[in-house]
């Protein structure tokens, strides 16, 4: 069943019944990319009390489709599955020699070392969303927020490891991981493809985080000083006009 | 074991003893209050602190929009309308016990208030009005 393609970089891609093919389904991508704004989002917004909604409203954000990612790891479509790439110390031992002997083996789902760079983003994720909540609502003194910020900080290099390693990784194989991540589709073997992209998942993912921030929004106090910011009350004028 | 693993596991403890002293700065308001007054190099005065804490510094916000004028009882956040427990020492043993943590504190609220960070001289100032607030 779960059989991973790790094979020769040289056999991989000179195979000739290759194609493009569905790997990441919609959820997996949507999650990707709402993960990236939101970290990005509430890293940019830690340091002022003007932002402080639109902070709490993303990490909470980022808890919660960490909870659905950690279902659609036991649900999902096969490379979305923990089952089809959390690997042992070996097999990750193994595959960073290949790289180093300059002979990778090629994985058309997550390789074992960005599966452990997957793992770590996901569990700081929970954890940082635990100590955020306690700190912001003022629960066990001052050690949840200094472990917010350490946890932060450390999601912050491993972020910047995973995004070297896909660039590297990308010009090893002479393959666009980044592109892969937005299309969902790789150049493989097409037993290798899922069947579905389970877009209805993704809409509903999409959905329940908007209408989350729109919630959110309604919340914020009127005389709040966030509402007379430019930015906000400019994307708050959009947002109106999208739901009108 | 053997001595490199030895050597390890030492430097391990000593790095993680190092982070730990780092993170768990316990501190008193008194001796923070010190520690400000020594680097801005002039006594600190109560008054001077009450009018910063008090009055808009150019911006928007003052200090009291969130705390409270006087603040010895639960201030309200400005833009989430969160309850803010209250920051004066002698009215909540939380506040300025931590050196790291005031620092952040200072220099997140300055940023908000000021625009930029606050001197020493400007926290012990506030630091030494919050002091004489006494239940």
């Amino acid at each position: 069943m779960n059989t991973v393609s790790a094979s020769r970089a040289e056999t991989a891609h000179s195979s000739p019944v290759r194609r493009k093919i569905l790997v990441w389904d919609a959820p997996v991508r949507v999650f990707h990319w709402l993960m990236v704004a939101s970290f990005a989002g509430a890293w940019l917004t830690a340091e002022s009390e003007r932002w402080r909604m639109v902070h709490v409203t993303l990490g909470y954000t980022m808890g919660g489709l960490v909870a659905f990612r950690i279902l659609w790891g036991l649900v999902g479509t096969r490379h979305a599955r923990f089952a089809s790439f959390v690997r042992g110390p070996a097999v990750v031992l193994r595959y960073i020699r290949g790289i180093l002997r300059g002979e990778p083996e090629h994985h058309t789902g997550h390789n074992p070392a960005g599966a452990l760079a997957i793992l770590a983003l996901l569990g700081l994720t929970l954890a940082i969303t635990a100590s955020g909540w306690a700190s912001f609502n003022e629960i066990g003194g001052r050690w949840p927020e200094k472990v917010h910020e350490m946890l932060a900080s450390l999601m912050l290099a491993i972020a910047a490891a995973h995004v070297a390693g896909a660039l590297f990784t990308s010009w090893q194989h002479r393959e666009n991981l980044i592109g892969a991540m937005i299309s969902g589709r790789k150049t493989a073997l097409p037993e290798e493809g899922v069947r579905r992209a389970w877009s209805s998942v993704a809409a509903l993912m999409l959905a329940s985080v908007l209408g989350f921030w729109w919630l959110q929004w309604q919340s914020v106090p009127p005389g709040g000083s966030l509402a007379q910011l430019p930015v906000i009350s400019a994307m708050a004028r959009q947002h109106d006009h999208h739901h009108d | 074991m053997n001595h490199p693993t030895v050597i390890r596991y030492l430097h391990a403890a000593l790095v993680a003893g190092a982070v730990l002293s780092s993170v768990a700065q316990a501190s008193t308001p008194a001796q923070l209050l010190a520690d400000y007054s020594a680097r801005a190099g002039s006594a600190p005065s109560p008054a001077r602190g009450r009018a910063l804490f008090t009055a808009p510094q150019g911006r928007e916000w003052s200090c009291s929009t969130c705390h409270g004028a006087v603040p010895t009882q639960a201030g309200k956040h400005a833009s989430t309308g969160k309850a803010i427990g209250a920051l004066a020492p002698g009215f909540n043993a939380e506040r300025f016990s931590d050196a790291a943590i005031t620092e952040k504190w200072f220099r997140r609220n300055c940023n908000d208030v000021m625009g930029r960070e606050c001197s020493a001289a400007e926290k012990a100032d506030v630091l030494s009005w919050l002091l004489t607030l006494k239940p």
